[in-house]
């Protein structure tokens, strides 16, 4: 900009015009940043990274769910003229720690030691020069068993007939009985109790790029450099520092710009990294290497998710109103309660979904089985809440016989309620529920329950007549975001103390954002989280660029390694537009009166007397104006930096008092609801079970959008992989614990031929507790996806009176449901 | 250009020579090695990507001599002979090709992992039917899997690329 603009501007407002409204650039749908360098092949993913010398690393991995090692003899494999080294469990346990586990009590060995505990665990590691002839050496490996009975069915597990880890004593390491408001009251008070059993199957993120990691020690410096597709990479990363046995600072961990996928996944990377790191000591700072292969992915890549088993009880009157919930269920956590295990807590967040419910009861038990660990995916254990939830709503309705639509808008939260404290502690910030459960049914009736439409009553009948069964349900699901982190080590905490525990004793994680202005001019921001293809970049530039005045192109955004960065949350739990938001704010703010400060100094004039604005520092008593790129070359003589600045921005939460108390009882805090009011539109074919989604309507909120086009983005995905898990995906074990889908033959990801027309509309119901109004919305269509799924397969099937039972609703087990009810 | 393989004794070879983006290129490989890992790690073509290598996710997709080709399916010493093209070549001087703009300009990669494959299996399409209906759209598309974007996105990308070469 001119002196001469500049100047003009000033005159206006000295004239009391109106200040010319700057152009946002937050909330308007700019093209990705990211695209450019990934379409044209120069994105580097962990798997392109291959420094000067690197070797390569393969797994032994076990084919027994449950065995003891009688011995490992790698005399073949280290005979092989290309080999470079074998390591075993004993190997490993001489020089490193275990890694940290969900549960204190818990270790657990990158490579086993003593037993196996899941078919897929790793036993060895080799390394050569390829993976080619890495495999050859694998193959020579020869692990000889004694075999242990496994435990498969984790209702049965919890019997302790075959415990799986003797230290721990028994399959049920962690169960928990919450009791909100007067359950107990509200079921013995209430006309009629209806229960069901619902299921859900073990699904996850299975993102296209597997894990990976590239490790390179430096034997000069005793210390550590890992490239690695890892989420969390700042808060997790003791997971790898802590197995290696250095501190934190010697463990150098960086994630590529560009990673294909994690969706929850890759927040448990650390048994590759740590591998990959100890083989590299151990061959004296030569760089290794190891990238999971699908088969190694899909069976134990230590990513498989929730995997439930529910039982709900709901209270309701006769009018309607339901009085109470009961929730029990148990989660099968496969071999080991990894980190993080938080996902059959999650839920609490969004406990009673849109209604307006005070008493409420929550029981679990976390189940170990020989099966692989979990981890998070995408929802974080909400998915099956909600779905039980609704499923057990729909029971209750048809029960009643009281329309559900009917029933819904009955026990929704009133408008009016909001901000809404849920019994569990969580506070909804903001929505019409109500509302959009309306706007959601008029779009389809106008659309669809008319001449031509998919519901068009005569078509619908004469579907019914060939065996094809239409439905549509309308509901709404809460998306719970922007997790806070305190609460999170609940389980390993002492929950009798809890009730005693003060707000002040509370420690929430900031998201951290730094910033530094170059030589020309523009403006580099660094990130302290990851990315997994959200778009962080271009957000960050949408948001800087308002803060500062700037195009969004004159900011560039990187990313700090484990070691640059602060200890902070970062990318996940749908965290990521409120805290960045709130970081880039109060960084602009910095910024600009440290600008602000240099151009006074240099003038020698006070700060008031001058004025930045649009990436330039004005005088008010004369002509002179400073540039960014001036102020970049005045600072660079200068002991303190004025033209770098960094910021944490605290969680929301901690400044809302209301919060305090769940903040203190270590209660999810997810201070933004999201919501999504769903309509797909299914057809059953009831001689096969077979379920087409015909089309997939969804009114969706998440607050003030920064980027709509990302927010859509976000949509279209979750609701494909919402899709999957209602319908297609599962992760299946026979009853010896042999893993059945290892391949994506088996496992099946949703497809062009899967995935229906979505007709998408978004309203925007600003949060009150954000610095935008943007609400989290990382999560949603996962979240919400399958139980509107399941809902309207319930409206579809309503003339045989099913109710779907199980998670995916496959094909076999609807004609089993089907069966049953004597169709 | 040649790329050798010598240092592995042990390991049969074979001498391959196939034109790839263009350039005919000589190496010698073992017959084992896939035409995937032959592209990504002795030419160094990143826009290959291996997200199965069990001919499911379409990550890998080329046009083997005129056809798309999983890459992860074929061994190297099978293109021996052959031309083979990856997205490399759709790019000139750093601009974008419209089918590469169609996907920036709509949205349609997020992660970025599978886009290579949906870039060739669109160009493909494309180039055998300039002007395709949605159904024809998700039939060319199906042997490709996205994670990320719930393909709609995809298939307005692949409309306006569409779009834009007829406009050439």
């Amino acid at each position: 900009m001119s002196e001469a603009d500049t100047r003009a501007e000033t005159d206006a407002e000295v004239e009391g015009e109106p200040e010319p409204e700057g152009q946002s650039f937050t909330g308007q749908g700019l093209n990705r940043v990211e695209d450019h360098r990934i379409l044209t092949g120069r994105a580097e993913y962990v798997h392109d990274i291959s420094p000067e010398g690197c070797l390569e690393m393969g797994l032994v991995r076990t084919t027994r769910a449950h065995a003891e090692i009688r011995d490992i003899d790698t005399s073949a494999a280290e005979a092989h003229p290309e080999c470079a080294l074998v390591l075993t469990g004993e190997d490993i346990a001489a020089e490193y720690n275990p890694m940290p586990c969900g549960l204190t009590e818990m270790s657990e060995w990158a490579l086993a030691k003593e037993k196996v505990h899941f078919a897929g665990e790793p036993v060895a590691l080799v390394v050569a020069e390829d993976r080619y002839v890495v495999e050859d050496i694998v193959d020579l490996v020869d692990v000889r068993y004694d075999g242990l009975d496994p435990v498969v069915d984790a209702v049965a597990a919890r019997e302790d007939e075959t415990v799986i880890h003797e230290d721990v004593g028994t399959n049920v390491p962690d169960s928990e009985e919450l009791r909100f408001g007067d359950p107990e009251g509200a079921f013995a008070a209430a006309d009629t109790v209806v229960e069901g059993e619902y299921s859900w199957g073990r699904i996850s993120g299975v993102p296209l790029e597997t894990g990976g990691a590239v490790a390179e020690y430096d034997p000069d410096a005793d210390t550590f450099h890992i490239d690695a597709n890892m989420q969390l990479h700042t808060l997790v990363d003791n997971t790898v520092f802590e197995t290696l046995g250095y501190d934190a600072e010697d463990v150098r961990i960086e994630v590529p710009p560009d990673v294909g996928g994690s969706f929850g996944t890759k927040i448990a990377m650390h048994r590759y990294m740590c591998l990959t790191a100890m083989a590299s000591q151990q061959l004296d700072g030569t760089p290794v290497k190891y990238v999971e292969d699908r088969v190694e992915n899909l069976q134990g890549g230590d990513m498989h998710s929730s995997d439930r088993e529910y039982t709900v009880r709901v209270a309701v009157d006769d009018d309607g109103t339901v009085r109470g919930f009961d929730f029990e269920f148990l989660d099968d956590f496969g071999a080991f309660p990894r980190y993080p295990i938080n996902q059959v807590l999650k839920p609490l967040a969004v406990l009673t979904n849109g209604y307006d419910v005070e008493h409420v009861r929550y029981s679990y038990d976390l189940v170990l089985t020989n099966k692989t660990s979990q981890t998070a995916y995408r929802g974080f254990g909400v998915d099956p809440h909600l779905y039980a939830l609704e499923m057990a709503l729909d029971e209750a309705a048809r029960e009643l016989g009281v329309d559900p639509y009917d029933f819904r808008q009955i026990n929704f939260i009133p408008p009016g309620s909001m901000p809404y404290t849920l019994p569990s502690k969580n506070i909804y910030d903001s929505g019409d529920y109500p509302a959009a459960l309306e706007r959601i049914r008029e779009t389809v009736e106008e659309a669809e329950v008319c001449e031509g439409g998919l519901l068009d009553p005569d078509v619908v009948e004469s579907r019914r007549e060939a065996g094809k069964y239409r439905g549509v349900a309308y509901t709404l699901h809460i998306e719970p975001g922007v997790s806070g982190a305190d609460w999170t080590n609940r389980q390993r905490s002492d929950r009798d103390d809890l009730s005693e525990r003060d707000r002040e004793d509370v420690a929430e994680l900031p998201e951290h954002l730094r910033a530094e202005v170059l030589e020309d001019g523009t403006v580099r921001a660094y990130l302290a989280t990851d990315s997994s293809g959200q778009g962080h970049q271009t957000l960050v530039s949408q948001l800087l660029a308002d803060e500062l005045g700037v195009l969004p192109s004159d900011i560039e955004v990187d990313y700090l390694d484990s070691v640059d960065a602060p200890t902070e949350y970062g990318s996940a739990a749908s965290r990521m537009a409120v805290m960045l938001s709130g970081a880039a704010a109060g960084l602009g703010d910095r910024m600009v009166e440290q600008f602000e400060r240099l151009a006074a100094d240099h003038w020698g004039v006070g700060t008031a007397a001058v004025t930045y604005r649009e990436g330039t520092v004005t005088r008010q008593d004369g002509p002179e104006t400073l540039s960014l790129a001036d102020l970049a070359a005045l600072d660079t003589d200068r002991e303190e930096s004025l033209t770098r600045a960094s910021y944490d921005y605290q969680h929301p939460a901690t400044e809302l008092e209301d919060f305090d108390e769940a903040l203190a009882r270590k209660l999810p805090v997810y201070p933004t609801a999201a919501f999504a009011a769903n309509a797909p539109i299914v057809e059953v074919d009831v001689a096969t079970g077979e379920v087409e989604l015909l089309k997939f309507y969804s009114l969706r909120d998440c607050g003030t959008q920064l980027n709509p086009v990302i927010v859509e983005g976000q949509s279209h995905g979750g609701l494909a992989q919402g899709i999957g898990a209602a319908l297609i995906e599962e992760f299946g074990y026979d009853d010896r614990g042999q893993p059945q889908s290892v391949t994506l033959f088996d496992y099946l990801l949703p497809s062009t031929t899967n995935v229906p027309e979505m007709v998408l509309e978004h309203s925007e119901t600003p949060s009150p507790f954000t610095v935008t109004g943007a609400k989290g919305t990382g999560e949603g269509g996962m979240i919400d996806g399958p139980a509107a799924i399941a809902s309207s397969i319930n409206r579809a099937l309503e003339p045989f009176d099913v109710v779907v039972d199980e998670i995916p609703a496959t094909a076999n087990r609807l004609r089993r449901q089907l069966r049953d009810q004597g169709e | 250009m040649s790329v050798d393989d010598t240092g592995r004794s042990e390991r049969p070879t074979q001498e391959i020579t196939v034109t790839v983006n263009g350039e005919s290129v000589t190496a010698e490989v073992e017959p084992r090695l896939k035409l995937s890992d032959f592209l990504r790690s002795h030419l160094e073509l990143r826009t290959v990507r291996v997200g199965c290598e069990q001919g499911v996710c379409g990550a890998c997709t080329v046009e083997f001599d005129g056809t798309v080709a999983k890459s992860c399916m074929l061994y190297a010493v099978q293109a021996d002979g052959r031309e083979v093209t990856t997205v490399e070549a759709l790019s000139e001087d750093g601009n974008l090709h419209p089918i590469q703009e169609a996907f920036h300009e709509e949205h349609a990669l997020q992660c970025g992992f599978c886009t290579s494959g949906f870039l060739m299996a669109t160009r493909d399409l494309l180039a055998e039917n300039p002007d395709p209906e949605r159904e024809e759209i998700e039939g060319a598309l199906a042997d490709n899997i996205c994670r990320c974007t719930g393909y709609q996105n995809i298939y307005d990308a692949v409309e306006t690329a569409a779009d834009k070469l007829e406009g050439e």
